[in-house]
């Protein structure tokens, strides 16, 4: 394994501070989901096309070698020559080579992130030759020596100015800041390059096995010039771009540029098969002949993730790069802690995989695991699952840090110590405690409080307050056993109060199995798969003894845990797979359960109010469980509220189980950007459906505008019933 | 010069296709900025170049030997406003860099997009059309497909060899501060001329 000894967090701090960086994504995490929402305005199931790409490339890479061949044997029919290349060493020595053969000197090359995955260029040079990127971001990155910090726009933490230094100082001339003048200015120079390049050096967005054709989505023109002037064209193709046939690529045509730069179509879009022809100048006159054409099939790691029944997934990406766009921390902190040239959720899985797991295992604690990448991605990639799938592999390898496997394995896997340790940190909070929040930590902890107030944990945990709850029941239309959670046990029992209120008033009975603790979710969340199961037999025991009707949980965390996650984690173990399956059945979560039950009950009319009240979707509750409409149909029918809708109403509010408090530095800033959201409806009232975005939301109102109240959809409803 | 196909007028089948596509191709073209006329005759289309000649002070022309070019007379019309024109591939080679304009033709226009369909298997049709600052690109106005869907099925009926592109608007970029900039590497122009009458010998 490689290692790197980068200070990840000195990088992000610097990142934070870079104003023009910060700006520029700012300005860009805006404006994006407005303008493809535009581009998709004549497209009529995204949903279909999406799905076509995800079938079209799970049946290549089951595959992948026939594909490969078919691509290869139908390329080099019509001409091409076709090289495999097992890793960069194997490609650098093929080009180098091709090159002292046929006497190349120049080379142009347009887009290829797999050629600046290992390199290339430095090889190249170092080989003596002349190479020159074309693409204009591409070209200003390449003369300011940075890596890429976006996959389609590479230059995009830098501004004018600082474009007219580099431009500057490689021309030896003052050159001014306007960006028309000096996109001509790059025109003209590159055009030099262009006309007399011995060979063009291109990637390919897509490469068609039925004819062994390319495609390439191009914007300026470069890609166009670099496959037809010079005599001899290399194309640098990686194993996943393959599609079976040409109608394959429809799909991939009408979204990757609306994905990608909001566009219905890029400026250029080419598809090449075989060799075409090529002027050639002989002895003073241009002479037409067949250019050469090589095309080479790039692994890198790539055939290894084919065989890999998770991460086969990768293949599913188009390279649009919309997974960074919506990405909350990408859009905080832009592409270079991201490490390699790969940014982003997508950047960190396919880093790990095409450079290595010592990279990944720096970044892998920068996807927050909202999930807004999954509603973008067009080829459907669950990229936060398979982040969680690589941190668990990472953590079998290497094991987790001492003191956290301390604290996992003594204390979050035995119910009884975790929870004498919150009830002692109750008392030990006191000195620092104000109302439900503490407002100060001393010392060295000073810092996670510094925009945000933390929760405090509450005198009497719900576990102690259930017996006094529970009301007897002569004929309760169902049984419910609830699972707090550790959030509502702890630091919020009175959100649990008020779930016991809603579903006694129901007519239901509600009981509170003893022996339940933490779902697991935190602990899975750092890649310790083993503390995780033996939570979760711990769960499943509880409530199997219990029987009730439904298990019901306040919290989408907790819900989407027993829903999905414990089915998962014991897949391989028949037994408590099936143990799990059962309850999983019965789980329900709270906001969907009791809309469905006052529907039936003919209580879901909407009523007019005078309080104003926005709802915050958390993002496992919208994007993991889907439910989003109900909880709003509950606080429309709550008498006395009026709801108004937040903008970003889905936006992550930068909490994400420990996330929020081991990166506060990230979290902050995107906790504030929820906070003016909510300030800016000139709602009384945020209501939430989720204990932890409840935490964070409140730590950040109480510092910046206390007279907002945070308040849980159970509450709301609550407050209206009679005791 | 090659071609991907020989007649693609016979590859499109009958009711795929129309002038029904006309409103929205033309509205998706102007959107990326491409200028587009239509005309009813190739005399009409003399008019149109000629005014294109005077508004950009054009001197100099590389022009595929193409139906409409044949069939509008522009190697004449070129000369007769004073314009140098080459239409042959060496010539086209050692001049398109220093060309006003570029002219050819293409094969069809795809409404969804605002895009047309250029088999440009010969080189002569790439340098015409990427390096001069100004393409210009005929087409039969009844030659619009729907959709992208539309146009790969046809497309991937008689794609065995060769080269073909999409072009949609002029040449962009947006990468200094995602400021949209046109005419990069490629033209910074796109005229599309769509023709309503079948041009003899237009066969594309």
């Amino acid at each position: 394994m490689e290692t790197s000894n980068r200070n990840i967090r000195q990088e992000i701090r610097e990142k934070l501070d870079d104003e023009v960086l910060r700006g520029a994504l700012g300005r860009f995490a805006e404006a994006y989901p407005i303008s493809r929402a535009k581009a998709y305005e004549n497209v009529e199931d995204f949903e279909a096309l999406r799905e076509q790409i995800k079938q079209t490339k799970l049946s290549t890479v089951a595959n992948i070698e026939a594909v490969a061949d078919r691509f290869e044997a139908e390329a080099s029919k019509r001409g091409a020559k076709v090289f495999r290349a097992k890793d960069g060493d194997a490609l650098k020595e093929y080009l180098i080579k091709l090159c002292e053969e046929k006497g190349v000197k120049r080379i142009v090359k347009s887009k290829s992130m797999a050629t600046e995955e290992i390199h290339l260029n430095r090889d190249l040079e170092k080989a003596g030759l002349h190479v020159k990127e074309t693409d204009l971001g591409e070209w200003i990155i390449a003369l300011a020596g940075h890596k890429p910090s976006h996959m389609v726009m590479p230059a995009i933490h830098l501004n004018r100015q600082q474009v007219s230094e580099y431009f500057s100082k490689e021309l030896d001339k003052e050159i001014p800041p306007d960006i028309p003048y000096m996109v001509q200015v790059a025109r003209q120079t590159l055009r030099t390059e262009f006309l007399s390049a011995d060979m063009g050096i291109s990637g390919a967005n897509f490469g068609v096995a039925e004819t062994g054709a390319i495609g390439l989505f191009t914007n300026e023109g470069n890609g166009r010039l670099t496959t037809s002037l010079p005599r001899i064209h290399v194309v640098v193709i990686g194993y996943e771009k393959l599609i079976p046939t040409l109608k394959d690529a429809i799909p991939i045509m009408r979204t990757l540029p609306r994905n990608a730069t909001a566009q219905l179509m890029t400026s250029y879009m080419t598809m090449i098969s075989g060799p075409t022809s090529a002027l050639v100048k002989k002895d003073g006159a241009w002479v037409e002949e067949e250019k050469e054409l090589h095309i080479i099939l790039f692994d890198n790691g790539r055939l290894k993730a084919a065989k890999d029944e998770k991460f086969k997934e990768i293949y599913q990406c188009v390279r649009c790069a919309s997974c960074l766009n919506v990405c909350p921390v990408y859009t905080l902190v832009g592409g270079h802690v991201y490490g390699h040239i790969y940014a982003g959720g997508i950047g960190a899985i396919l880093t790990a995989f095409l450079n290595s797991m010592g990279d990944f295992e720096k970044i892998n604690e920068l996807c927050i695991g909202c999930r807004r990448c999954t509603e973008v991605c067009p080829g459907k990639i669950q990229i936060p699952d398979l982040i969680e799938e690589l941190r668990a592999r990472a953590v079998k390898e290497h094991g987790l840090p001492f003191s956290v496997k301390m604290v996992f394995e003594n204390v979050l896997a035995n119910r009884k110590i975790f929870h004498s340790l919150l009830r002692i940190a109750s008392i030990g909070q006191k000195p620092f405690q104000s109302g439900k929040v503490i407002r100060h930590l001393p010392l060295f902890l000073a810092g996670l409080a510094k925009e945000r107030s933390l929760p405090t944990i509450a005198d009497t945990p719900l576990r102690d307050r259930v017996a006094k709850l529970t009301k007897k029941m002569d004929n309760p239309v169902k049984r419910i056993a609830f699972f707090s959670g550790c959030s509502t046990d702890f630091v919020y029992p009175e959100v649990g109060e008020s779930v016991y209120k809603v579903l006694q008033d129901l007519n239901m009975e509600v009981i509170f199995p003893e022996a339940q603790s933490c779902c697991g979710k935190p602990v899975l969340g750092m890649g310790d798969q083993e503390t995780t199961k033996r939570m979760a037999k711990k769960n499943i025991e509880a409530f199997e003894a219990v029987n009730a009707d439904v298990i019901l949980a306040a919290c989408p965390t907790c819900t989407e845990t027993w829903h999905i996650t414990y089915a998962e984690l014991f897949k391989d173990d028949p037994e408590w797979s099936t143990r799990a399956g059962n309850l999983a059945k019965k789980m329900r979560e709270f906001t969907s359960f009791v809309a469905e039950e006052y529907e039936k009950a003919g209580r879901l009319n909407a009523t007019a109010g005078g309080t104003k009240i926005t709802y915050h979707d958390s993002c496992h509750m919208k994007r993991a469980l889907g439910i989003h409409a109900e909880p709003r149909q509950l606080l429309n029918a709550a008498e006395g509220y009026d709801l108004v809708e937040m903008k970003d109403c889905d936006k992550c509010c930068g909490m994400a189980g420990a996330f929020g408090v081991k990166h506060t530095d990230l979290s902050m800033p995107i906790l504030k950007q929820k906070l003016t959201n909510i300030q800016d409806t000139g709602a009384e009232v945020v209501a939430v459906a989720c204990p932890a975005c409840m935490m964070q939301i409140h730590g950040g109102l109480d510092k910046l505008s206390p007279e907002i109240k945070v308040k849980h959809v159970a509450q709301i409803i609550a407050e209206k019933l009679k005791d | 010069m090659k071609k991907i196909c020989e007649n693609w007028k016979q590859v499109i089948p009958e009711g795929t296709y129309g002038p029904q596509y006309w409103n929205e191709f033309s509205t998706r073209a102007s959107a990326v900025s491409a200028e587009v006329f239509r005309v009813k005759t190739v005399a009409e289309a003399r008019g149109v170049i000629s005014e294109l000649v005077k508004s950009a002070s054009a001197k100099k022309a590389v022009m595929t030997q193409n139906p409409y070019a044949k069939a509008a007379e522009l190697t004449d019309l070129f000369r007769s406003l004073d314009v140098e024109v080459y239409t042959e591939a060496p010539d086209i080679r050692t001049h398109c860099d220093t060309a006003d304009f570029g002219i050819s033709a293409v094969e069809f226009g795809i409404a969804e997009t605002g895009s047309v369909c250029q088999d440009a298997t010969a080189i002569e049709d790439r340098l015409v059309s990427t390096l001069p600052p100004v393409h210009i690109a005929f087409f039969n106005s009844n030659y619009i497909l729907p959709s992208v869907q539309a146009a790969v099925e046809i497309i991937s009926g008689v794609f065995d060899r060769g080269y073909l592109s999409f072009i949609t608007g002029p040449s962009r970029t947006a990468d200094i501060e995602r400021v949209l900039t046109i005419g990069v590497h490629g033209p910074c122009r796109l005229v599309i001329i769509a023709v309503d009458e079948d041009v003899a010998g237009g066969a594309q």
